[in-house]
């Protein structure tokens, strides 16, 4: 800021408590101009699900200059988890921006590395991902802080194996990157682990899908909101629609009526159950 | 010039070094105190023993001598970039043009000589206007300058071994009673050519100027470096990262001249003990930034931690960039794509700190192998371009209706076991990990043929999209027809959202 060097009015000299002022006020202005607004408008800073009974309680969406955790209920639900991240970091189809993502080399081999053309599928592209393979979670996170400073990316996304791996101080060094280069950081977890940092914390579980003729539909989520700093807690049935690139509310469906046996639906939590028919 | 390489030795004790030469332990090497004695290359180790019975003599190590060699030839670059081995024990380098940095050629061979001896080698080199004149000089004469135009005079007295002849000629001139090289250089050409083949005057020629030898450098020599002797060693990490700035300094001078930016750069640190440090970073765009560069260098370093290792300090740094691509000079604006260069040099400081195979970008390859269609590029190759293919990709998923991929595939399909309803149907249920998956609702079969010329086993592979009840989706396949295979195989190669 060259303000800071040049005050616009020279003060004659000798006049040193006029100067002092009239230093103090400059710094006051360019503070005022440096800060960054406490609540941005609704839609410029958010990350919003467009359905209001969620937008709402969040104030408007998610905010994007902060910490997010994503947790799966279970290890398999990590696809899941990886699939509402994805959606909700790739809806604004303006943004030609990367997405980094950043995992452990050993969760790329557990649980997959993201697959371009599943990307593609559910409406993200795939040239937008930049894939980093981290070799300890030191570096996932220093890779994770170097992403959000870039200030050029639309988000950034951690995958943490280990629920331990990641501390508070570590969450909140994240958590205070993301705030001051407005860059939305999305740590996945592939169990869901207690933390006070974050903004929020969702629990994804993935849903029965709606049925097709072609099989299963679109990806269908249970979402839990388990921490809102700024409002209610919930859970929703979310479908995500590749098509229309957006969330709709599905309602909750127990039993699917295509199959003979009636089932019930492994309770979200009780992940080691399994479905009893 | 030629360096010979001699650990130095506490006085009165005798020591050699030997290997086995035609089934039969030889020493190959002598000290000082050793040749004063009588002893020789080429004596029997047995012989040698029975003679001496305190000899110490040590097995030879061929790799250790090849390395040492590679070390000592990357010491020499800090007089010249072009430095060859000569194995087994020499190292040339193309001095012309560098002399004068060092004082003149005599006052540069004198360094040389005095710096090897304080890391502990004894040294012969020799300055000569062709790599035959110097070689013979530093093995067979004292003398340590042959200025051009006096080969003859110097090469005239000495043994033929001298040309850099095979044993077996040298030993066939010797019974024709050709010993020095004055024998020779004076006989009719033609005949020596027809009974000694053209090996024989090829290599006098080139000790004699008449025919030119290349000097094939150990490393490729960089189109731009730059280095800065410290007369008090540097150690610090901080002194370390200021020079490189002022170095990339001086190389983008150099860059900007002929409109070039680095895509590779390389800093050397010659420590003084004679180790040299390489520190190699590459960048995803050319640079032309003293500051970039540096940036690129404090993530390198902080990688390296404490495998830089300065020990006593380095007193020579050199940068150098080993690959450039063209930069127009670009004009920074308001406008811009100022995003896109954050990126790319985000990409930079990703890989110079992580490496550069841990930093990806999706490709889209043109085949119908789910782990092909789609790899993970390194970010910085030339492969990894903006559009990565994925148009084409959405062109032809689009044109034949692609059935829908998984979000994430695992690197290996992973076996599972399932009980399909009807043979060549989906699966009923499966376990994968242990857990049991009761499928609901199932797309499929998408059969996938591996090429006709592969040859991996069960070449066909029937992929199904499946739901369970709890609404987890996979993608499984039976590895081969169904008639084909006896108890069919099923693997679960990817999860979707």
């Amino acid at each position: 800021m060259p303000l800071a060097h040049r005050p616009a009015f020279p003060a004659p000299p000798g006049d040193a408590s006029r100067r002092g002022r009239l230093v103090a006020q400059l710094r006051q202005t360019i503070r005022r101009i440096e800060q960054r607004p406490e609540t941005l408008e609704v839609g410029g800073g958010r990350l919003r699900f467009g359905i209001p009974e969620i937008d709402e309680p969040l104030g408007g969406g998610l905010v994007v200059a902060a910490l997010h955790e994503i947790a799966a209920i279970s290890e398999p639900a990590i696809a899941a988890a990886t699939g509402f991240a994805l959606s909700l970091v790739g809806q604004n189809r303006k943004d030609r921006q990367p997405i980094l993502w950043v995992a452990e080399g050993m969760s790329l081999q557990e649980s997959g590395a993201p697959y371009g053309p599943g990307l593609d599928a559910i409406g993200l592209a795939p040239e937008r991902i930049i894939t980093v393979a981290a070799a300890h979670p030191r570096d996932l996170l220093w890779t994770m802080e170097e992403g959000l400073r870039c200030r050029a990316l639309s988000a950034v996304i951690g995958e943490m194996r280990a629920p331990n791996a990641i501390d508070d101080v570590a969450m909140r060094r994240l958590s205070l990157a993301a705030g001051a280069h407005e860059t939305p950081a999305l740590l996945l977890r592939p169990a869901v682990a207690q933390s006070v940092v974050a903004e929020t914390r969702w629990i994804i579980a993935p849903a029965t899908s709606s049925s097709t003729d072609h099989g299963p539909g679109f990806p269908a989520f249970h979402a839990q909101l388990a921490r809102n700093r700024h409002g209610s807690l919930g859970a929703w049935m979310l479908e995500w629609n590749c098509v229309e690139q957006r969330f709709h509310l599905a309602s909750a469906r127990g039993a699917r009526s295509t199959h003979p046996v009636p089932v019930a639906a492994a309770p979200p939590d009780r992940p080691d159950r399994t479905a009893v028919a | 010039m030629w360096g010979r390489e001699h650990t130095e030795y506490a006085e009165g004790e005798i020591h050699a070094v030997f290997g086995k030469r035609s089934n039969a332990d030889v020493l190959i090497a002598v000290d000082a105190a050793a040749e004063a004695l009588g002893l020789s290359p080429g004596i029997a180790l047995a012989e040698a023993r029975a003679m001496y019975p305190d000899l110490d003599a040590t097995p030879e190590d061929p790799d250790a001598d090849a390395k040492l060699l590679t070390a000592i030839a990357d010491w020499c670059q800090r007089y010249t970039p072009l430095v060859a081995e000569n194995p087994l024990d020499g190292v040339l380098l193309d001095i012309s043009g560098c002399a004068h940095l060092f004082g003149g050629e005599a006052a540069l061979r004198d360094d040389l000589v005095v710096r090897m001896r304080r890391h502990g080698f004894s040294a012969r080199a020799a300055v000569g206007g062709t790599i035959g004149a110097a070689w013979a000089a530093a093995h067979f004469s004292e003398t340590t300058r042959v200025d051009s135009g006096c080969e003859r005079e110097l090469l005239s007295p000495l043994p033929l071994t001298a040309l850099r002849l095979p044993h077996a000629m040298v030993a066939m001139l010797a019974r024709l009673g050709l010993k020095r090289i004055g024998d020779i250089l004076d006989l009719p050409r033609a005949p020596l050519a027809a009974r000694f083949g053209g090996e024989l005057l090829r290599q006098l020629d080139r000790a004699l100027g008449r025919e030119a030898e290349p000097l094939t450098p150990r490393l490729p020599v960089p189109p731009y470096f730059a280095e800065q002797p410290f007369a008090e060693p540097i150690a610090r990490e901080e002194d370390v990262l200021a020079v490189t700035e002022r170095l990339a300094g001086r190389l983008v001078t150099m860059l900007e001249r002929r409109g070039e930016g680095a895509r590779r750069i390389e800093l050397c640190l010659f420590r003084t003990d004679g180790a040299v440090r390489h520190v190699t970073a590459g960048t995803s765009r050319p640079i032309r930034n003293p500051r970039a560069i540096k940036a690129l260098f404090v993530e390198r370093l902080a990688a390296l931690g404490d495998a830089l290792d300065p020990g006593f300090g380095f007193d020579l740094a050199r940068l150098s960039v080993h690959a450039a691509d063209p930069l127009a000079p670009t004009q920074t604006g308001f406008g811009g794509d100022a995003r896109e260069t954050a990126v790319d040099d985000l990409v930079d400081r990703l890989v110079a700190r992580l490496g550069p195979r841990r930093v990806g970008r999706a490709l889209a390859q043109d085949s119908h192998i789910p782990e092909i269609a789609s790899v993970i590029v390194p970010a910085q190759s030339h492969l990894a371009t903006k559009d990565g293919g994925w148009a084409a990709f959405r062109a032809f998923s689009h044109a034949v209706d692609l059935s829908s991929r998984p979000l994430r595939l695992l690197a290996r399909p992973e076996r599972i076991e399932a009980v399909a309803m009807v043979p060549d149907g989906p699966p009923l249920r499966f376990r994968w990990r242990r857990a049991l998956h009761e499928i609901a609702d199932a797309e499929g079969p998408e059969r996938i043929e591996a090429p006709w010329w592969s040859e991996e086993e069960g070449s066909a592979r029937d992929y199904f999209r499946v739901e369970d009840r709890s609404g987890f989706r996979f993608w499984l396949f039976r590895a081969g027809l169904y008639r084909d295979t006896v108890s069919p195989r099923w693997f679960l190669h990817g999860l979707f959202a």
